[in-house]
């Protein structure tokens, strides 16, 4: 094998590809990337098992072939090479890796050894790449990081005649965010860590998804992004969110997160903001017995059973849920300081952010 | 499990003779054969012991335990005062510190209260020395072993730079940063952690428990 591209191209390349290898697995040939030329194109595969990253890239072939370089080390050589053109070839078993001047000799890992990735089959639908990175990025913030609970770990995708909806919770918050329209079909919960390299990794204006039984495939112009399904079932949300609030409030999302962000200077996790509805907006205290506190009012429209409703929440469970939200505003809605209340932008939203209040 | 509480003298022949004037004292036979003898103070250690196997034989006032390195142990029984058995069934045997089990539990859920931008990577990361108990990312991208102990002592430093050695063999984890959590961290750890390049951080357990507990699920787990 041996191929010649500007730097720039296969350090980008190299380096989405990348994005696939993790530190979960121990087995050695999945920290390299399998690079494949034939016609003019070099392909570039990386993957952890759970999540595949395939790229290509049109480059000067000098010779077809296939082999697997240490990834890190291939992204890192190719990214120090001084700009302009970069060759990079096999001779006598090592990968050359030449620029103008430095060359780099790299012991490849056996090509036997990377798995066989099947290729894409089925029909996929094409969605809005934007429009699908903003809505996977609304609701990863409620995905757990905790592997010892797997199905937390996941978005769920379930498709209807609406369109496709994302799901995901990590018990103590849920996001849900509609997709009108897309009509994917099927229901499969998507590791999150995968989605979370979307945009980086294949993300484009357009993108055609699939949810097979056992993968989620997404792709692109820039490559394409495999996933494997987390088994299990996702807890039954519907019954979580109450049908209606009697009080809600809404107000500019920029001056809740820098409310927030003045919050989280007195307070830490286990110091909850509480906050109190009432005409005029809403009132935000934070009370830790041995630093001292902080008090504002952030101005905005209630309208309520209650003359005033006091809630409290997690200060970054809250600003997590307010980020998420699109648009200018933010909608809080309340039951009472015990059930769970939602964030979400208003009439119409399709987002939604369940929340449960803290104890007071 | 035979627990008798009886005024009693106690002789020890064996590696060295021992008497035990008379005094009422808790003699425990356990089921493997074990005798110990208790008195009313000290947390776990017995006046006198004879660990399994052993040969209890019961006279009119006299216990007399041996066992085949030619130990023995004579208990006169002045006065029993109670005498009772219970069958305590199969021991699930030691479990990892509960409060360390835990404190992994809830810095896997919330490892930003190491440091911001901290994501976990996975709980119990295995390596060949054994598996570190969680293995994290930082804000920066590079890897961050996460020891846990309740109390931060020398040995889990060492334990620790073990681990860390370990995993920067490991290309696409190196360079691996360590950091030690404990409730309390004691300074000579402290200073061993600074000069092997480690890191420590004491977490407010009762802190993160509140956290958990005032933080009501949506649903149950």
């Amino acid at each position: 094998m041996r191929i010649r591209a500007e730097r720039d191209d296969l350090a980008d390349i190299f380096s989405r590809a990348n994005r696939a290898i993790g530190a979960r697995t121990a087995i050695p040939v999945l920290q390299g990337l399998l690079c494949e030329v034939s016609g003019s194109n070099l392909w570039v595969t990386g993957t952890d098992h759970e999540m595949t990253v395939r790229a290509s890239m049109e480059v000067e072939v000098m010779e077809e072939g296939r082999v697997v370089i240490p990834g890190r080390l291939l992204a890192d050589a190719v990214r120090r090479m001084p700009a302009g053109q970069v060759t990079i070839g096999t001779s006598d078993g090592e990968v050359e890796i030449v620029g103008r001047g430095p060359r780099f000799s790299i012991r490849p890992l056996n090509t036997e050894d990377f798995p066989e990735i099947a290729e894409s089959t089925g029909e996929g639908v094409e969605v809005d790449g934007e429009e699908l990175a903003a809505a996977i990025n609304q609701v990863v913030v409620a995905a757990s990081t905790d592997t010892a609970r797997p199905i937390l770990t996941g978005v769920l995708f379930e498709s209807s005649e609406e369109g496709l909806r994302l799901v995901a919770t990590d018990s103590y918050r849920l996001a849900v965010r509609d997709l009108a329209g897309v009509g994917l079909e099927g229901t499969g919960l998507v590791p999150a860590r995968g989605l979370r390299e979307l945009p980086r990794t294949i993300g484009a204006a357009k993108i055609t998804a699939r949810l097979g039984e056992r993968e989620a495939v997404f792709s692109s112009e820039r490559g394409t992004l495999r996933l494997r399904l987390i088994e299990g079932s996702f807890p039954k949300y519907r019954s979580l969110v109450p049908e209606s609030y009697p009080n809600q409030v809404i107000i500019k999302k920029e001056d809740v997160l820098e409310a927030l962000g003045r919050v989280s200077l007195v307070a830490e996790d286990h110091i909850p903001v509480r906050l109190k509805l009432s005409d005029g907006g809403v009132d935000v205290t934070v009370t830790r017995q041995d630093v001292g506190g902080e008090t504002e009012h952030i101005a905005g429209v209630y309208t309520g059973e209650q003359e005033e409703v006091t809630v409290a929440f997690n200060p970054r469970y809250l600003a997590d849920g307010v980020g998420a939200v699109e648009g200018e505003d933010v909608r809080i809605q309340v039951i009472d300081g015990v059930r769970p209340s939602v964030v979400d932008g208003g009439d119409g939203s399709n987002f939604i952010y369940l929340l449960m209040p803290v104890r007071i | 499990m035979r627990l008798v509480i009886a005024r009693c003298t106690v002789d020890y022949e064996g590696r060295l003779t021992a008497h035990l004037p008379e005094a009422v004292r808790l003699v425990m036979v356990k089921a493997d054969g074990c005798v110990a003898v208790h008195a009313d103070g000290g947390a776990y250690k017995p006046l006198n012991w004879m660990n399994a196997p052993n040969t209890l034989r019961e006279y009119d006032g006299l216990w007399e335990v041996t066992n085949p390195k030619g130990e023995k142990l004579v208990i006169t029984m002045h006065e029993i005062l109670a005498d009772t058995t219970h069958d305590l069934g199969e021991d699930p045997g030691l479990q990892k510190d509960g409060v360390e089990a835990h404190l992994q539990e809830l810095l896997a859920e919330r490892p930003h209260v190491l440091e911001e931008g901290m994501e976990l990577i996975r709980r119990e990361y295995p390596t060949a020395l054994g598996p570190v108990d969680m293995l994290c990312v930082d804000a920066s991208g590079r890897t961050v072993a996460v020891e846990i102990k309740r109390r931060g002592e020398i040995d889990g430093v060492e334990q620790l730079a073990r681990y860390v050695e370990r995993l920067d063999l490991d290309p696409r984890l190196a360079p691996v940063r360590g950091i030690l959590v404990a409730q309390l961290v004691s300074p000579q750890a402290r200073t061993l952690a600074e000069a092997r390049g480690l890191e420590t951080r004491e977490v407010d357990y009762d802190g993160l428990r509140q956290i958990e507990s005032a933080t009501p699920r949506l649903f149950e787990l």
